[in-house]
């Protein structure tokens, strides 16, 4: 029996299908994150899962309750919302300790446990601290303090780190991880970044127009998406022709592309623009087979300037057809 | 910083003045010893003040007054609570209708509504109940809280209930431990000028007020008719520190600018 599982859920406003036969089985301390662009759906199926909106179709079962129906304020979820939500007239400590005492748990285990909650996020000198004097990292961190510490079985994140900047957002990526790990609670969350889809999750499921389009690990996802769609949206592709006539259009990532010297390669190109991302340089070429784009590591040595003629090259093995019918 | 030029300096004096300078004089006027309306020269009394606390009507008319203010105001605001917390978060048929008819009060002259309610009064037999006044001040001064609690619901971030609820907290705690706290400023400050405006209200009490319910702004007007004395001063200046009180309180507690415009 799965941990938490979506059976055939839909939300239709009128005829609009927001969220539309959503399927999902989640084992127990899975970190899941559903995948997609604005309006995708996947905000409205974690706030079913939350109780915030109630489903038109389906069923949500948790450790094998159906909580479909349940009020949000009986289900114990820990949710980490993308405004964050603190309680502005109430200190780091109080907000923690709400969901402690709304459980009537007495006041020096709530202490402690409170105590414990804001140590594991780095916090336990800002216990006396108002949210309005702390920054949006800190902010981040409380809300999740304060989702952990009544030990859901269920932690549901709606897009924790998008109100953070670039740098904060990636170390709290991987501390997010690492707490989901260390206290083991199966997690949602709800993300429209494939970077940060990646780098955290089990699983990534992809949704979109109200639907799941696919459920792999990142790898997958990355290496073999479903459609076109799922291709372009986590990454950049290229298209290649058929291999023979009316075969399938092949796929292949810029960064296995390989850049050869003029006529050394399988098809000729001359470099566009070049645009340096530090690690990588990225380079927009004009080839026989149209635009390409190649991401080629920074190894030190010197990049192809713009007007080059170099040749592409590339190892079959590593081509990607999608799969009949994916859009 | 900002700075002001002279010329916006002299200026704002002068607006200043003109509006301070009457509660001055009348205050001052409060101090005379003699029996006309008439600054105090170089001996000042408090025999006005004395004679205002002689006159045992005064005394009745402020407590009524004080009394029919705070009624009222506790009235408004518990009314105007849910019903700018529906007229901010619900979506259904008639939210911009129920609006317009909470504020329609502040448009109609309250010599109209005065003359009204004293006909239907009178019809009803419910000339000279205070509860029956304390309503007429209801619908006057609901308005005023409505524009404060609705400035502070809007931009109100819904999703902090949701996470209130989603600890386990019942609706009832959600609303006490959570929004109330959130929209106390709106709140207090709605109940103040509530309590002001009734406190103050003339015009439509006039036609209203029994003898047995006769406030005390009715009372002075009253007074005011018959003779002039400097005991009015008196009264007047007596409002006048209770205002300054209530006020410098207000602007202690919240800010005066925030609790009138409903900011943050």
């Amino acid at each position: 029996m799965p941990f938490l599982e979506l059976d055939a859920l839909s939300k239709h406003y009128g005829p609009v299908k927001a969220v539309d036969d959503v399927s999902l089985s989640v084992e127990q301390g899975e970190f899941i994150s559903l995948l997609g662009p604005s309006g995708c759906g996947k905000t409205t199926t974690l706030q079913m899962i939350a109780g915030f909106v109630d489903a038109t179709a389906g069923r949500i079962r948790l450790q094998g309750r159906d909580i479909t129906h349940a009020p949000a304020n009986s289900r114990g979820l820990g949710i980490v919302f993308q405004s964050y939500a603190l309680f502005p007239h109430m200190t780091v400590a109080d907000n923690v300790a709400f969901g402690l005492e709304m459980q009537k748990v007495e006041r020096a285990e709530r202490a402690r446990r409170v105590e414990q909650a804001l140590a594991l996020v780095h916090l336990d000198a800002h216990a006396g601290r108002y949210p309005r004097e702390l920054s949006g990292g800190q902010r981040q961190r409380v809300a999740l303090a304060r989702a952990i510490v009544i030990r859901p079985p269920l932690l549901l994140l709606d897009e924790p780190l998008s109100n953070l900047d670039a740098k904060l957002r990636e170390a709290m990526q991987f501390e997010l991880r690492t707490i989901q790990q260390q206290v083991g609670t199966t997690t949602i969350m709800v993300t429209h970044d494939q970077a940060e889809a990646f780098s955290v999750s089990d699983r990534v499921v992809v949704m979109q127009s109200g639907r799941i389009t696919q459920i792999d690990t990142p790898y997958e996802v990355y290496e073999h998406p479903a459609s076109e769609f799922i291709s372009r949206f986590v990454g950049k592709t290229n298209l290649l022709p058929p291999a023979t006539d009316g075969g399938p259009q092949r796929h292949v990532r810029p960064e296995k592309l390989m850049l050869k010297p003029a006529g050394q390669g399988r098809a000729d190109a001359t470099i566009v623009d070049r645009f340096f991302l530090g690690s990588q340089w990225l380079y927009h070429l004009e080839s026989p087979l149209g635009p390409m784009v190649v991401v080629q590591v920074n190894d030190g040595s010197p990049a192809h300037p713009p007007g080059t003629a170099v040749a592409l090259d590339w190892d079959d093995a590593i081509l990607r057809t999608l799969p009949e019918g994916g859009r | 910083m900002p700075r002001n030029g002279s010329f916006a300096i002299l200026f704002n004096t002068l607006v200043v003045m003109f509006m301070l300078a009457p509660l001055v004089i009348v205050c001052l006027v409060a101090f005379t010893p003699e029996n006309t309306l008439s600054l105090p020269g170089w001996t000042w009394s408090l025999r006005w003040f004395r004679k205002v606390f002689e006159h045992p009507d005064f005394v009745t008319s402020f407590i009524n007054s004080l009394w029919l203010a705070t009624v009222s105001a506790s009235l408004a605001v518990g009314l105007a609570v849910p019903a700018s917390l529906a007229i901010t978060r619900g979506n259904f048929p008639g939210r911009q209708a129920l609006e317009g008819l909470f504020l329609s009060p502040l448009v109609i002259p309250h010599l109209v509504l005065g003359v009204a309610l004293l006909q239907m009064f009178a019809r009803i037999g419910a000339t000279g109940s205070f509860v029956w006044l304390a309503l007429a001040h209801v619908v006057v001064i609901t308005p005023y809280a409505m524009r404060l609690l609705i400035a502070a619901m809007t931009g109100y971030d819904r999703s902090v209930e949701h996470a209130a609820l989603s600890l386990g907290a019942s609706r009832l705690t959600v609303f006490r431990r959570i929004t109330l706290p959130m929209i106390l400023p709106g709140v207090s400050g709605g109940w103040l000028l509530c309590f002001i405006n009734s406190f103050d209200e003339v015009t439509m009490s006039i036609f209203i007020t029994a003898p047995s319910t006769i406030t005390l702004p009715v009372k002075m007007y009253m007074y005011a008719t018959e003779s002039i004395d400097p005991m009015m001063a008196a009264v007047s200046a007596l409002i006048v520190g209770l205002t300054a009180a209530t006020a410098l309180l207000l602007d202690r507690i919240y800010g005066l600018d925030r609790v009138l415009v409903g900011q943050r």
